[in-house]
């Protein structure tokens, strides 16, 4: 399993969004708003997961802004922390 | 001659200017049930005068000075101690007291300040070192940023800084908060303090900076909270340290019945 499929299944069970189905969350869709309807609290959340999960800790958060944009660019952003370990 | 000056503004303001005295009788019924009319009148003069006097005073340092008012900082050793932990603090607050002066003395912890505060040019209670145009002791974080301001708080404390946020007023809607009973009355207060300190293992500290009786300002160190780590995205989770820090503000409000300045209806849903 790619990265970003096992991103989108972390995601619907860490963050509870059982009504979504991992081919319903569109690669390129915003994270936060009207995408993936998560809120900016949600961003801490995200931070946690990213490191339970992966491994990776956010530092830099500038980062991380990045990153939250879309699944397609957090996954981009975890092949790359983990190529780069 | 100021405070003088000050006793005749607010007695005018407090008689004559009906929208002053009800913008302060939601916390005053809470605070004060029953009170007949008379008396009412007394604490909103009380209490516009104790906001009155934290404008001046504010005022005094911003002419005169820090030496010209005693500042003490009560529990520094205790706050040393959180800050040693190296995960970052949570300081929360209220609208109490004078919270610029509280920044000042934070200053003594030798560690940067972050403020959640969301600013708009020709604020009434920009810090008084701002009117002077010099740099306020504390780094603003704004509300109204990224992700409003969350990424930028997380890494606050990831430096291992202060945060500082008003635990008693949310910026902007009910979305991050939870209900809780204050004075006999359910009100919504934020509870990103404590998410961001279960996300990162950041201790928080209920602080109160209130004018004491000799006139000179003190921060106080009400309560420490510890948030588990890990608890979710669930508001619920983090109902029980929401109310700590609410129980926390009814013992100040007890004791500085007119240093709260939350001068509108918490008690409503519609805010």
């Amino acid at each position: 399993m790619n990265t970003k499929e096992k991103l989108k299944q972390i995601l619907i069970a860490d963050l509870n969004l059982e009504e979504l189905a991992p081919e319903d969350i569109n690669d390129n869709a915003p994270l936060f708003g009207e995408g993936l309807g998560l809120d900016s609290l949600d961003a801490v959340e995200l931070v946690v997961i990213i490191q339970k999960h992966f491994g990776i800790e956010i530092k830099d958060m500038e980062e991380g802004r990045d990153a939250f944009k879309s699944v397609e660019a957090l996954a981009a952003y975890i092949d790359r922390r983990l190529a780069a370990a | 001659m100021a405070y003088t000056l000050l006793l005749f503004v607010v007695l005018y303001y407090t008689l004559f200017r009906p929208s002053v005295r009800k913008r302060s009788s939601h916390y005053l019924k809470r605070r004060f049930p029953g009170r007949n009319p008379l008396f009412m009148l007394w604490d909103s003069f009380l209490l516009n005068l104790g906001i009155g006097r934290t404008l001046v005073d504010r005022a005094i340092l911003g002419i005169l000075g820090p030496d010209s008012l005693k500042l003490s900082l009560e529990g520094k050793s205790e706050l040393t101690e959180l800050l040693n932990e190296g995960r970052g603090l949570v300081m929360v607050t209220a609208h109490v007291g004078c919270w610029q002066l509280a920044m000042s003395s934070l200053s003594a912890l030798d560690t940067q300040v972050n403020l959640l505060v969301h600013r708009d040019e020709g604020d009434l209670d920009r810090h008084f070192f701002e009117h002077g145009g010099n740099k306020p002791p504390y780094r603003i974080v704004d509300p109204a940023g990224y992700l409003g301001g969350t990424l930028e708080m997380l890494q606050v404390l990831k430096n291992g800084e202060i945060l500082c946020i008003m635990g008693d007023r949310n910026m902007g809607g009910d979305s991050g908060t939870v209900s809780v009973d204050f004075l006999g009355g359910p009100v919504k207060v934020p509870f990103s303090p404590y998410k961001l300190a279960s996300a990162t293992g950041a201790p928080v500290a209920v602080i109160f900076p209130f004018r004491d009786k000799s006139g000179g300002y003190a921060l106080h160190v009400a309560k420490i909270i510890r948030v588990p780590e890990n608890l979710g995205r669930s508001a619920h989770a983090y109902i029980p340290f929401a109310r700590e820090f609410i129980g926390a503000l009814e013992q100040f409000v007890s004791e500085n019945p007119y240093q709260f300045f939350n001068f509108y209806d918490m008690w409503t849903n519609e805010h």
